[in-house]
């Protein structure tokens, strides 16, 4: 039992270990400690720009005491589950934190504490269309990562919810853009006009 | 018996018997042939610069209207799928219409597509507009087509080379105009998705406003407009079909338009792969990889032009031969680098062979423009739209068998592989033979002198 509860911590300080030594953590090498929960319902689709996210998170109990004692910071983001990166190779999951494009976008970042948190997020206005879940980093005092925890599951499948991104048509820029196109086409046909005129007007000299 | 002269027109500038240059002034604008020439590459920049803006901005714009990898895939093939239809019509266009009112008509009508991105919101809609876009890149064949109309056989490479390695910065310049404009909208607090639309208000207010320079201020020939040049009886009037048709059986066409294909093709997909190359292969990042794919296009600023000027040099002290040779030579050195590039494992090693290959195979695009004006005098046009074409057509098929996501080799093994097809599709020019001329191993058959009008009927 004593060596359980010392084997824990000691792969967690090894691991970080490990990272600070070779630079590059990795996701596999996380243990999902932290309990997360946000308020929208599976399927439920936002509006960006208008809607608000309400985000919980806290330390998971039934791990062994001591495990987040590494913890400083705890940052949240918005993740694309695998049926957001179907065919988009710009959001690819890749093992190696460093080049890792799951999460791209930031909620918030807070110092660690271990149950209590909340915050509500109003969806920013350029996150674009798609499916999403929220993922929790927690970071030691060399801003590595060392722990996470995500609303969905280990497949990333169930519990998800939907923003709708802003579009960006305008009434003025689709007016805009009719003008614009009306004068170049008739200045075009202008042109052939007069060119006739001209030669018209040339042969009856 | 005294023949009454014909008042000749004076030029700024030395000109032959057809009143074409013989000398290549480019800071020079009271002549005609000059004029036409900046009007041309300008126009032509300005449709480069439209064809090439969408992709700096395309991280933004794939979020912002759900583009998979297949959309942007198929969009960029299909912006060089308009170009190859475009510029087959471009051809025999410019020969019964004239290069003026071709160039004029095409940029004014595709300056109202660049618009409509305002108003899409799907994949579908964005691959088709691509597609409509690349239609602009017809206005290379009547840039080619107005300048060998302008100037003499001793200069039309240089001024071919020019006016198109000069236009073709345009797409260098786009990637880095784009986004500096996007984020200079965003600074007025617009959101991303509306900001980039507003964006590309400005590519075809740019192109619109150059297809009206082209019909307000320049001319197809020396001595006025196609419409008032006098047919000699020398000259008979021109059947669309007979000018089609004789361009198309002349054999001298295709292996230009292959070859072209395997220089100017192979530099639009490098274009479009480089900086994901540098990006994935040496972990640049985004801003100098997208810095590194600036660079190849903007080396087009002087080494196109080297191209025609060697050509022009070579026409000079070996006549065609030396053109087709110097042609054959630096296309495959080009071909060699292409090879090398793929097998070099530093970063700086790649940017320095990169920037070798891009000399070679921009040369080898000017040098190739060196010797379409001497195919055919009489379907120039549909000669010049063949080669052309024959170009966008080697990009399709380089980025379709070597760059897609169904290949099961890595982008270096494509990159060399297409520097060996680059060696393999350059063979046949040797094959390349003028009768008045000769051709890399034989002589001329005929004597030039006995040459008559007649022989225009030939060509």
């Amino acid at each position: 039992m004593e060596f359980r509860g010392l084997f824990l911590p000691s792969l967690l300080l090894f691991s970080c270990l490990t990272a600070t030594c070779y630079g590059m953590v990795t996701f596999s090498s996380l243990h999902r400690t932290l309990v997360v929960t946000a308020s929208p319902t599976p399927g439920q689709v936002l509006k960006a720009g208008e809607d608000q996210i309400t985000v919980t998170w806290s330390f998971n109990q039934t791990f062994q005491a001591g495990t987040d004692s590494t913890y400083k910071t705890v940052e949240l983001k918005l993740c694309y589950p695998p049926i957001s990166q179907v065919d988009r190779a710009w959001r690819k999951t890749v093992d190696d934190l460093k080049k890792d494009k799951t999460c791209q976008f930031k909620i918030v970042a807070k110092p660690y504490s271990s149950s209590d948190n909340s915050c509500t997020w109003t969806v920013e206005r350029d996150i674009p269309s798609a499916t999403y879940f929220v993922r929790a980093y927690a970071y030691n005092s060399d801003n590595v990562e060392v722990a996470y925890g995500q609303t969905t599951d280990s497949q990333k499948a169930t519990n998800l919810f939907e923003v709708q991104a802003i579009t960006g048509r305008h009434v003025s820029l689709d007016i805009a853009s009719v003008c614009f196109s009306a004068f170049s086409i008739l200045s075009l046909f202008g042109f052939f006009f007069m060119e006739k005129r001209k030669t018209r007007a040339s042969q009856q000299k | 018996m005294e023949v009454p002269s014909k008042t000749q027109p004076l030029f700024s500038i030395p000109v032959d018997s057809d009143h074409k240059a013989t000398e290549f002034k480019p800071f020079d604008l009271s002549s005609p042939h000059m004029r036409a020439f900046h009007l041309a590459w300008f126009s032509l920049f300005s449709c480069f610069f439209s064809t090439f803006s969408i992709p700096p901005l395309l991280p933004i714009i794939r979020d912002d209207l759900n583009l998979s990898d297949t959309d942007v895939g198929n969009a960029g093939i299909a912006s060089f799928a308009g170009s190859i239809f475009s510029r087959l019509a471009m051809g025999p266009a410019c020969d019964l219409v004239g290069p003026r009112m071709a160039s004029a008509t095409l940029s004014l009508l595709t300056a109202p597509v660049v618009f409509s991105v305002a108003f899409i919101s799907s994949p579908q809609a964005f691959i088709l507009l691509r597609f409509l876009i690349g239609f602009s890149l017809a206005n290379f064949v009547s840039s080619q087509f107005w300048m060998s109309s302008m100037f003499s056989s001793c200069v039309v490479g240089r001024a071919n080379g020019v006016a198109a390695g000069w236009a073709n910065v345009g797409s260098g310049l786009a990637q880095v105009v784009m986004p500096l404009l996007y984020t200079l909208i965003m600074r007025f607090n617009v959101q991303s998705s509306m900001a980039w639309r507003i964006a590309f208000i400005v590519p075809p207010i740019f192109q619109a406003a150059t297809g009206l320079m082209v019909l307000a201020f320049g001319q197809d020939l020396p001595d006025g407009n196609y419409k008032h040049r006098r047919r000699t009886s020398k000259e008979p009037k021109q059947k669309v079909f007979d000018v089609l048709f004789n361009g198309l059986k002349n054999y001298r066409g295709w292996i230009l338009g292959l070859t072209y294909g395997f220089c100017f093709g192979v530099e639009l997909t490098t274009d479009n792969i480089i900086a994901e190359y540098f990006y994935d292969r040496f972990n640049v990042n985004m801003d100098m990889a997208g810095l590194i794919a600036a660079t190849f296009g903007m080396a087009n600023c002087v080494s196109r032009p080297t191209g025609g000027v060697v050509s022009d040099e070579m026409g000079k002290r070996f006549g065609i031969r030396g053109r087709l040779w110097s042609l054959w030579l630096v296309q495959t050195v080009a071909g060699l680098l292409c090879v090398l590039l793929g097998r070099v494992n530093s970063l700086w090693g790649s940017i320095l062979v990169m920037c070798s290959f891009s000399l070679f195979v921009q040369a080898a695009s000017g040098l190739t423009f060196g010797v379409v004006p001497f195919v055919s005098k009489r379907s120039l046009g549909v000669i010049s739209g063949m080669t052309g074409s024959g170009g966008t057509v080697g990009a399709v098929v380089t980025q379709l068998l070597l760059f897609s996501g169904s290949n099961k080799f890595s982008t270096q093994t494509g990159i060399s592989l297409m520097g060996l097809t680059m060696l393999l599709c350059t063979l046949p020019i040797t094959l390349i033979y003028f009768p008045q001329w000769g051709g890399m191993f034989c002589g001329p058959s005929i004597e030039p002198d006995s040459i008559n009008d007649d022989y225009y009927l030939l060509v």
